[in-house]
This record gives structure tokens, sequence and C-alpha cells, in this order.
């Protein structure tokens, strides 16, 4: 596989280095860039080694790294949503593609987590123990999504420590529309105890599952 | 060697009967003090079980010191110039006091009664030192530590005013140490000072049970507060045991040598991305195919014949991460090392990691370090700059003007993937510079250059962690990114 460098960086250090030498050339400079000049192609073809063949659309980092799960009709009919599990057992939780508010006409328009006794967003976790973490169990409310028609309630679905919600979906409630998957993504819950994980898996289903139930109902 | 003196009960005029002969001014000084002590006093103590070493260390007034190492306990007796008839052979008696170890009366680890023959220092130094050659070790200075049963200071107070002991005594550390200390620098052949290489001597109490079982500390403490010291002076006494049984079991004597951990520093490439930097275990399964930790400490050890290793490195990456370029700096400390290999198998150890036919990991600049290495380790912590290379694929075709990047600061905040076990914080990281690489027929994967400051996640800066590192790779260029793979290419330490 060939390279094609393009060097168009503000990198200061190499640059000029470059630059200069070419100007002031005495024997042992020539040489000193050249053996450069060989490390770096040497560093260049090493990097590129392991490569082998680059698929036109590689794996996400979400896919990758967390093995997803769904849950519908959590509590009322439409209501999906995902379960992305890490492997160090942290979950964040969001709305799955065929939540019902999607369906709604001009998509989400507000979020608000100031549901049940507090406001979500303004907790604050500190430490390796994560004090002050809320504790959650699966049907806690976690927010409010509002569409022009009508307002939804969002719930954990995981029992444990409410690490993090989102808070930028404050600002820009469009990145549930356009990426819920991802940047939409509505909290980070860390499970307290694996046996709770367990028992919380059972409601829950694969991807594999979910494609296909939807599939049908659809 | 002198005569022994006649017992004469009930003189009191406190000067022998027998006769000096030698004249060695040394011993004649110690002869001196023994003669000087009370003859009434003495012979009480000997009565009780005190022995002769015991006695001058914590009645006279002269100094207790080297001389005394080659003055053997009968010598001793004759000179302290009161007979004892009615009390045992001195052979068999253990001092209560200090429990027959300034007589150089032990056990072994075996529980076999050890008693010297030439009854002075170097006859106990003798066996030390073979204890000593065999556990291995090359030295040529060593520190002397000793280590006894707490109840030899009950016993020290049962028999003695609390007040007379306050005042300068010379404890039973000292004396064995006054006593041991030059015949073992001699049979050793070494200096004696506060080195890296310790030989701890530790005298244990043996057990009354039959079965070899020792007490727990806390039975100790417990049976401590049961005793009231006795009071010779004014007689009263309620003590619950007496300290003033017999002895019939010397200590168990055991000799431990260890030296010092050694440090080792050099630089390591990791070739492999399914390396992991140390030993990681998950259920008794190995994560990865081998470590970088193991395969240069593994390396290392045998040749230090030391007890076991541990690593240090400056900084750490993924498993799935290359460490190339000028490689990643790194120590190994050897605990309790036999010997110092020389720099010439260290370059032998060097050439055999690099050559093996697997090329996992490579090592260079090998070599012994001594106590500045975790200077060497912290130099430039704070402005570690650290340089990558990343494969990275886009979500739409890459084109010229993506191509102008530009250092910036960027904010993290802790990546999902370590936030279980850290605290979740918002970090401020500077990206030193960035340059972007095409690769040749392929518009959607290029080479990301980078250079960082240190703590910075690269994989979470390209692919951001969903939306939690601002701003990434793909709110620069405004479209989805991807990382593929990984590598290290520059550790930047403050000299290189």
């Amino acid at each position: 596989m060939e390279i094609q460098k393009t060097e168009v960086a503000k990198n200061p250090e190499t640059d000029d280095t470059i630059e200069t030498t070419k100007q002031n050339q005495s024997e042992e400079e020539v040489e000193h860039c050249d053996e450069q000049k060989q490390e770096e192609d040497e560093l260049r073809s090493v990097l590129l080694s392991d490569i082998g063949d680059l698929p036109l659309t590689p794996p996400s980092a979400t896919q990758v790294n967390f093995v997803s799960y769904f849950i519908t009709d959590f509590t009322k009919p439409g209501h999906d949503q995902y379960i992305y599990r890490h492997a160090n057992g942290l979950c964040v939780i969001g709305l799955a593609p065929t939540h019902i508010a999607f369906k709604d006409e001009g998509g989400i328009t507000n979020i608000d987590f100031n549901v049940g006794k507090s406001d979500r967003s303004v907790l604050k976790v500190s430490g390796k123990r994560k004090k002050n973490a809320m504790r959650s169990e699966s049907n806690t409310a976690l927010c409010k999504v509002s569409t022009a028609k009508d307002s939804y309630i969002v719930r954990c679905c995981v029992k444990g420590s409410l690490l993090e919600v989102n808070e930028r979906l404050i600002k820009q409630p469009q990145l549930l529309n356009s990426s819920a998957d991802r940047e939409g993504y509505i909290a980070i819950i860390m499970p307290t105890r694996p046996a709770d994980w367990t028992k919380n898996k059972e409601s829950l289903i694969t991807l594999e599952e979910y494609k296909a139930k939807k599939e049908v109902s659809l | 060697m002198s005569d022994e003196s006649k017992p004469a009960s009930g003189d009191s005029a406190g000067l022998l009967n027998g006769h000096v002969t030698h004249c060695d001014p040394k011993t004649r000084r110690v002869n001196e003090a023994a003669r000087s002590l009370h003859p009434s006093a003495v012979k009480d103590l000997l009565s009780l079980g005190v022995c002769e070493r015991c006695i001058l260390r914590l009645i006279t007034v002269a100094t207790f010191d080297s001389d005394l190492a080659t003055v053997s306990s009968s010598t001793l007796r004759g000179w302290l110039g009161s007979g004892v008839e009615e009390a045992a052979s001195p052979e068999t008696s253990i001092c209560i006091v200090c429990l027959g170890i300034l007589q150089f009366v032990f056990s072994d680890d075996k529980q076999t009664l050890v008693k010297m023959k030439s009854d002075c220092g170097s006859g106990h130094a003798a066996w030390i030192t073979d204890l000593v050659k065999q556990q291995g070790h090359e030295f040529d200075s060593f520190g002397l530590e000793v280590s006894l049963p707490s109840t030899i200071s009950e016993n020290e107070r049962a028999v003695f005013d609390e007040a007379w002991l306050q005042s300068e005594k010379v404890s039973v550390k000292d004396a064995l140490k006054v006593l041991v200390l030059d015949p073992l620098r001699a049979s050793l052949g070494a200096k004696s000072d506060s080195s890296s290489f310790h030989i701890r001597l530790t005298y244990s109490k043996a057990s009354d049970d039959a079965q070899g079982v020792s007490e727990t500390t806390h039975e100790r403490k417990k049976r401590k507060t049961d005793v009231v010291y006795a009071d010779e002076e004014n007689g009263s006494s309620c003590i619950s045991e007496n300290p003033f049984e017999k002895v019939y079991e010397p200590c168990i004597l055991s000799v431990h040598c260890n030296q010092m951990p050694i440090f080792f520093s050099g630089r390591y490439f990791k070739y492999s991305r399914n390396v992991s930097q140390s030993r990681w275990i998950i259920d008794d399964e190995r994560m990865g195919e081998a470590s970088v930790e193991e395969i240069i400490g593994g390396s290392i050890l045998p040749a230090c014949l030391g007890d076991s290793y541990k690593f240090h490195a400056a900084g750490r990456e993924d498993i799935d991460v290359r460490m190339l370029g000028s490689g990643r700096p790194f120590l190994i400390e050897v605990q309790n090392s036999r010997k110092c290999p020389s720099q010439q198998s260290l370059t032998e150890i060097e050439e055999k990691i690099n050559n093996s036919e697997k090329k996992l990991v490579g090592v260079k600049d090998l070599k012994f370090i001594g106590s500045e290495c975790w200077a060497m380790m912290r130099e430039g912590e704070a402005e570690k700059q650290k340089q990558y290379a990343a494969l990275v694929w886009i979500s739409r075709p890459l084109e010229e003007e993506d191509c102008n990047s530009i250092s910036s600061m960027i904010e993290l905040k802790t990546p999902i993937r370590v936030l279980h076990r850290r605290s979740p914080l918002e970090r401020e990281r500077t990206i030193h510079w960035m340059k972007l690489e095409k690769i040749k027929g392929n518009t959607h994967y290029f080479l990301l250059h980078l250079c960082t400051q240190a703590g910075t996640y690269i994989k979470e800066f390209v692919h951001g962690d969903l939306g939690r590192t601002t701003p990434s790779m793909g709110s620069i260029l405004g479209c989805r990114a991807e990382i593929i793979q990984l590598d290290v290419t520059d550790v930047k330490m403050g000299d290189s």
C-alpha cells in the first residue's frame, strides 16, 4: 500500500527543522536529515504493517465496546429503550429507535430532568466510590421528553447508582432525534451488585431479538 | 587464663583469694571491673540463675565493650569471685534474664540444642557465618540486626529495681552485638555499616507446649498484664507467675539475610496488539498472550537470583496499542537479590529478548541504576508529551481542507471505559499538534499523528465517547469518526 504524504499541518517542530536544514547544509546535517527521514519511513511502514483489509464501514466504538440490550413497552406501550452495557459493568441508557416519541411530528423538542423528587441534572457525583449518586430502581423516572403532541417518561430500566445524565440534551434536545444511540444518550448507571444486573437482564432482550420483534410489529 | 578462686563462703572482704596470672591489658580491665563488684550481691544473683555476662552488664559501671568478647563465661565466673555451691553446674543452667542468649546457648531451626564449644563470640560468629553463606548472597558489607523476645525486659525488671535499670545500662541486644560483631566481621570478611545488606538474628521463645505451638502475641500480652513485677528491695510481691522459675529451654535462633531492592532501568517496545503491560488475569484466565512485565522481569530475576520483582513504567498503554518509537522508560525492582549481574550479562539479556522468536517485546538501554531511579521516572511528569499515530475512519471522504489542523485544548470527561474505577471529573488536556496523513487509494481512512499532554485519552478523542469529549475528531471534521488502531510513537521524558 503506497502512502501519499500530505503534510499541511502547522507543526512548529518538524516543519521548521526540515526547512532550516535545507538551507544550511553541511555534510553531517544532510546525513542526519536523511537518517531522520529513513526513520520516519521505517516508522510509517511499521504503523501500517498490520492493517490488513480495511472494511468500508468499520464497526462503531459502541458496537465494539458495548453489548446492546433493549427493553420494549416498558410500563407503557411504545416506550422502547436501549441499555448498552460496557465490559466494566456500566450501562448507558437511551431511547431506542422505535420509541413512540419519534413518531410524533417534529420529533422531540424538549427534555426535562426534573421529575420525581429531584432534578437529575444537578446531582454531583464525586470520587471513586461515587458518593452522592442517586440510587435508582428499574422503574425510577429518569426524565421527561416532550414533543409537540405529548410528553413521555423515560425510566432507568437498571437498578443501580445514577452516575451521570447527559446535560447537553437540555440545550440541544435535537440530539435525541439525530443520534439517540450516540450523542443523544440519556444517562449512565452503575449497577451496584452483579446480582442486581443478572436479575435485571431477565427482562431485557438482545439486539437480534429486538430487530425480530420490531420487524414483525411494524 | 586465670586460676579459679577457691569458694570462700561468707567472705565479705571483697577480695579474691585466687590470683590472676595473665596480663592481657584488655581482659585485665574486665577482670578489674568484675572484681570491683560486691560479692554478696553477685552471689545472690548467681544463685538466682542470672548469668555472668548479664551480671556484668547490669551492675558494672565500666563500659561493656568488645574486650569482653574473648572472655569465656567460666573465666568470668572466676573473676566475679564468689563460688556458688548449691546451684547446678554452670553448664546446664540457662540465665533467667537473657534466656541463654548471652551464654550462646540456643536451639536452631530444627529445635536442636546448640551450645558453643568455645564459649565466646567467635564460636557464635562461626555458626552464624555458616548460615549466612548458605543463603548465597554476595556482599562486602553488612548491617547486623537483632530481634529478641519481649519477655527479656520483663525478666530484667523482675530481678532489678526499675530505678536502677533506668540509668544507662547495656541492653541484651547491645551486649550481644558487642560480643558478636568483631568476630563476625572477621569470619565473613566484610565491613559492618548501615549498608543495604542486612543479617537479622531472631531469637524467639521456645514454647512450653509439647506440640510446639507457639503462643500468640495476644496471649502473651494478656499474660504480661497478669504479672506484677516483684520489687526485691522491699520484698512486696503479689506475683501470679514466678519469673524466677528455672528456664529449661533456650530460645530458638534463626538467621535471615536480606538485601535491599536493586533497580534496573531501560526503555521497552511493545510490538504486539495482544500483550498487556502487566500481568492481567481475570478468573484464572490470562488476558492477552503475555505481558511486558513478565517478559522483562522474568529474564532479569534469574540473573539476580532474587526472590521476586516489581515492574514500574512511566505511564501505560492499552493491550491493543503498540509502543514504538523511542520506547517507554521502565524500572525493574528486584527483591532480595543474591548477586548483581554485570553490564555484560544485562546486555545479553537485552539481546535475548530482542532476538526472541515471537518478537512481542523489545528492550533498549537496560542498565543498573541506583537511588536516582525514582527521580528519573518522575522527571517532567507533568510536562510529559506523548506522540501517537492513529488509524482513523470517517463517515465522509477526506478533503484537502481537513488537513489543516490546529493545536487545541480539549475538555474531556472521564471516559466511560474507566468510569467504573475512577472519579467522574472533567479534565482539560492540550493537544500540542496534529497531522493528518492521507492513505493512497482510500478516502475514508487516514493516519492521524498527534502530540498530546500526558493523560489524554486518544481513543475517546477520536470517537468522541458519546459526545463526552469535546472537541473530538468527529466534531472537528463534522462527521462520525472511529479509531481502528493506535500506536504510541514517542514518550518524551525531560531529558530526551
